[in-house]
């Protein structure tokens, strides 16, 4: 009854509160925009993705109609046979695509710092240039997109400041705190229930907002994302009532109270996540690549010189049944299968140099991980980008994907020259549905 | 007045929390210049090894036909820059790497923020993130009570009864207020100079003194909007409140909300898009390596008949090298259109995001920080084209070998020695010159003083409504 008084009271000191009302709404607002910035990049995604589906089914076509006409090839390439494994797999179109989650209208995450499709082919690599972000401001990319998460992450604790920064300070300005201490019997409980009122109104106007945002991507029909999204956001709340309720408990007066939730808020928001930022620059500065630049270039040159000999053995070593095959017994005709399948060591080289540099990767992860306990603004980011498929490791994995793809292209490539498989019309479309599957 | 801002010093400097938060601030702020100096150093080697490393590497080449060479290519690093330790601008969501090979103009790729997961939505630690967001509320807490205290306590009655005009004590508050900021932007530029005196040029004192001036003329929009809410509101609270709230809407709010919006205003085509198009336009023109194509037989025509002879067994020169430089050609006007449209959109967008400077100062602020320390998308483009200009002329003087360096028409096995391609130059990145890109920051400029002078005007007519007492 008590706390029903308290939440009253405070309701009537909200409605009477223009500034506290005009900064609810403009929260509102502002989540509303970054809702619909989200749900934006999922539909501009999704139109991009469907219209390279159009165009790998273009191309595709293209091909076999060489089948239906009897034809070798392009007219302007006469080296073209799509009868042979080699072109037939060259002239497959694969896109593989990191589709966009839903939930993808609550957090952009690292999206725009990558590519979310990738034409595979037996040369490619998740590393190579197609696989950069779309092309964009790269000022615009600096200061980030407005999304939902942005205005939880950084308005939120705004918000939460302007609701609550008088709480008590006014009381205490006013001279009549020691009779609100007598009338409610205890200071703790007074403060608190007060605190509670806006937690808990947050907590409906985030829920609500959180509600419209599945509306515009349709969240439930796909994914079960919904609660944790929910709840790591109320965590994140709960975070900021509690820091905030210490200053208003051990706080004086309106101003120092303000000052000191505004230097906390600066503190995580800022000042620790760029000092971290800058550390982790300092200790594992960007990678140049250099590396993978070496295995492109050089080791490549290296394996086209290499002897005969050394081929067929890292081939062999490399795919067993190749030894009994008929073209390995043709002396003529495994020169060309060779000749073609080198590109297979070249991945396997190129595979080498990605785990090491993943492996880089993954230090500054760990490093940025450890901090998390000073860094909680950093540490619910990233469990929202891990709930929301925008976390670097969601793009490791679909650039995991696509390793596994050509490794996997690359693979039936090889054996079939080998095996000196004819490609018909029939082939081609098996080798359409095997390279689009993971 | 400047008794009024001696005494408003002696004040400040009485109160511990002042002389401590002043003390714990700048701390931070040379600690912040020390790391931005020492991560460009470190930057700056990993670059210098990358470029050494790679250019060895052609410089080994013992024996290669010029146009495998081509194919080879070589890798640009975008190298770090000193005047970055203060403001790193677009620098980490840019690439870092750029191939640099025959028949291609190539993006730049491999970029610091897409090599780990998520740290700080507003970068690292460099002075230039204090200085835009720290230092703007620093001086709004110094300012909020600076007039409304005064009022309070009678004392501002009886400065005017002492001969004081309103507009004056305002003026006064506001200049020390100000100074104070400009105190923290020296103590900023004094230890950046100390730190890099050894590479302190014309071009970057220009460069600082033209931060120095943005920074001054948006501190000084903060502190006199401040102190005149401070004497326009009836407490200090409310014009604490007021001040947060611009703050908020104009470092948080609006230069995302603007930036977005002119993306869409100016939409740039996908990365698919582009290269279909470039593809078929590349597809309209002559095929280097292809000597079926047409367009290629009509230039073998041309040549014939220029050097007077019959077949490409005669002619004195490779005629595969020549159609290589018109492939490249041809190659590059399309680069020149498509690329160029792309530089065109960020133009417009650009333009319409400087704009945005008549409502929101800040706006006008980062431009001009991140312009002047030349790490804005302009500076990136400037440095994209002199990677292009350079690609150009390095696949040239490998196509003028193949054709003009003693080989004949069709023979591929034919290689140049390694004083060749070590005469081939590296590329040298000359940093752009600050008078070059001026224009581009005028508009930022002109806001920031109009907004001062707006602020001034505010000052003068709003202290007549002022109450004293």
């Amino acid at each position: 009854m008590r706390s029903l008084n308290i939440f009253l009271y405070e309701w009537k000191h909200l409605v009477r509160s223009p500034f506290k009302i005009v900064a609810l709404l403009l929260f509102i607002l502002a989540s509303v925009y970054g809702l619909h910035n989200g749900a934006d990049l999922y539909n501009k995604q999704n139109t991009e993705i469907e219209r390279l589906n159009e165009k790998e089914q273009k191309e595709k076509e293209t091909i076999l109609t060489y089948f239906d006409k009897g034809e070798k090839g392009p007219e302007k390439r006469p080296w073209v046979d799509v009868t042979t494994p080699f072109w037939s797999i060259w002239y497959t179109p694969t896109y593989h695509f990191k589709k966009p989650s839903p939930t993808i209208v609550y957090n952009i995450g690292q999206t725009e710092q990558y590519g979310f499709y990738k034409k595979i082919d037996m040369y490619s690599s998740p590393y190579d240039a197609d696989m950069a972000k779309e092309i964009a401001n790269p000022e615009r990319i600096q200061s980030g997109t407005l999304d939902f998460a942005f205005v939880v992450i950084f308005l939120m604790p705004l918000l939460l400041l302007v609701l609550l920064y008088n709480i008590k300070g006014q009381e205490a300005e006013q001279g009549f705190l020691p009779l609100i201490f007598v009338q409610t019997g205890s200071k703790n409980w007074w403060i608190l229930s007060r605190t509670l009122f806006y937690t808990m109104l947050l907590l409906v106007v985030l829920f609500a907002l959180l509600l419209y945002g599945a509306l515009l991507t349709k969240i439930f029909e796909s994914e079960n994302a919904f609660l944790p999204i929910f709840m790591y956001t109320a965590i994140y709340l709960i975070f900021w009532v509690v820091v905030y309720f210490l200053i208003l408990k051990y706080g004086k007066s309106i101003i120092s109270n303000t000052l000191q939730m505004i230097g906390i808020w600066l503190l995580f928001a800022f000042i620790i996540p760029a000092t971290i930022h800058q550390w982790i620059s300092i200790e594992k500065p960007t990678n140049l690549m250099v590396d993978l630049i070496d295995i492109k270039r050089d080791k490549t040159d290296e394996i086209y010189e290499q002897q005969n000999i050394d081929i067929d053995k890292q081939l062999f070593n490399l795919y067993p049944s190749l030894k009994q095959t008929k073209i390995a017994q043709d002396t003529v005709a495994i020169m060309e299968a060779r000749k073609r399948s080198r590109v297979a060591l070249i991945n396997v080289a190129m595979k080498n140099g990605i785990s090491r540099l993943e492996e880089d990767n993954s230090i500054k992860n760990n490093l940025i991980s450890k901090t998390y306990w000073l860094n909680p603004v950093t540490y619910f980011q990233n469990k929202l980008n891990h709930s929301t498929n925008t976390h670097y490791y969601d793009y490791q994995t679909y650039r995991n994907d696509i390793q596994v793809l050509v490794d996997k292209r690359i693979e039936i490539m090889v054996l079939d020259i080998w095996n000196d498989v004819k490609v018909d019309k029939a082939k081609y479309l098996e080798y359409n549905e095997v390279f689009s599957k993971n | 007045m400047l008794q009024i801002i001696k005494n408003e010093y002696r004040f400040l400097v009485r109160s511990r929390i002042f002389l401590g938060i002043s003390i714990a601030f700048i701390s931070i702020l040379i600690l912040a210049i020390f790391l931005g100096n020492y991560q460009t150093q470190k930057q700056e080697q990993t670059h210098k090894n990358a470029k050494d490393h790679v250019r060895q590497q052609w410089v080994s080449i013992d024996e290669m036909n010029p146009h495998s060479a081509a194919h080879y290519g070589t890798y640009v690093f975008k190298p770090a820059n000193l005047l970055s330790s203060l403001d790193e601008g677009v620098n980490s969501v840019t690439g870092n790497v750029l191939r640099v090979e025959g028949h291609v103009q190539n993006e730049i790729i491999h970029s610091e923020a897409s090599q780990m997961q998520a740290v700080s939505r507003f970068g690292k630690l460099k002075p230039s993130l204090l200085l835009q967001y720290i230092v703007p509320l620093l001086l709004i807490f110094l300012a909020f009570s600076s007039v409304s205290n005064e009022k309070q306590s009678g004392r501002l009655k009886l400065l005017v009864l002492q001969g004081a005009k309103p507009l004056q004590i305002i003026l006064s508050k506001t200049l020390s207020v100000w100074l104070y900021g400009i105190l923290l932007l020296t103590i900023v530029l004094s230890v950046y100079s100390i730190l890099n005196y050894q590479s302190l040029t014309a071009e970057i004192l220009t460069r600082t003194g033209l931060f120095f001036l943005s920074y001054t003329l948006y501190y000084f929009i903060i502190s006199a909007i401040t102190v005149f809410f401070s004497a326009r509101w009836q407490n200090a609270t409310l014009a604490l409140t007021s001040m947060l709230g611009i703050w908020i809407i104009w470092t948080i709010f609006l230069p995302n909300i603007l930036m977005s919006s002119a993306e869409k205003w100016h939409p740039l085509p996908s990365r698919n898009k582009f290269q279909s198009a470039m593809q078929e336009d590349r597809s309209k023109g002559l095929d280097g390596h292809n000597p079926a194509d047409e367009r290629g037989i009509a230039l073998k025509e041309n040549v014939l008949k220029e050097y007077g002879v019959d077949s490409l067994s005669q002619l004195p020169i490779n005629f595969d090298g020549m159609r290589m430089q018109a492939d490249e050609e041809y190659g590059n006007s399309v680069w020149d259109k498509h690329f160029g449209n792309n530089r065109k959109i960020l133009r417009e967008q650009k333009q319409s995001f400087q704009l945005g400077g008549i409502v929101n100062p800040f706006i006008s602020l980062q431009n001009t920080s991140m312009g002047f320390m030349a790490s804005d998308n302009l500076h990136h483009q400037e440095f994209l084209l002199q990677v292009e200009n350079y690609r150009r002329v390095f696949i040239k003087m490998l196509n003028d070998k193949q054709t003009f360096g003693g080989s004949k028409t069709g023979n591929w096995g034919w290689k140049e020695d390694n004083a060749f391609f070590k005469s081939v130059p590296d590329f040298d990145y000359k940093p752009t010159q600050i008078s070059n890109v001026f224009s581009n920051y005028v508009l930022d400029l002109g806001l920031l003083l109009l907004w001062s002078i707006l602020v001034i005007v505010l000052v003068i007519f709003g202290t007549k409504k002022i109450k004293i007492g």
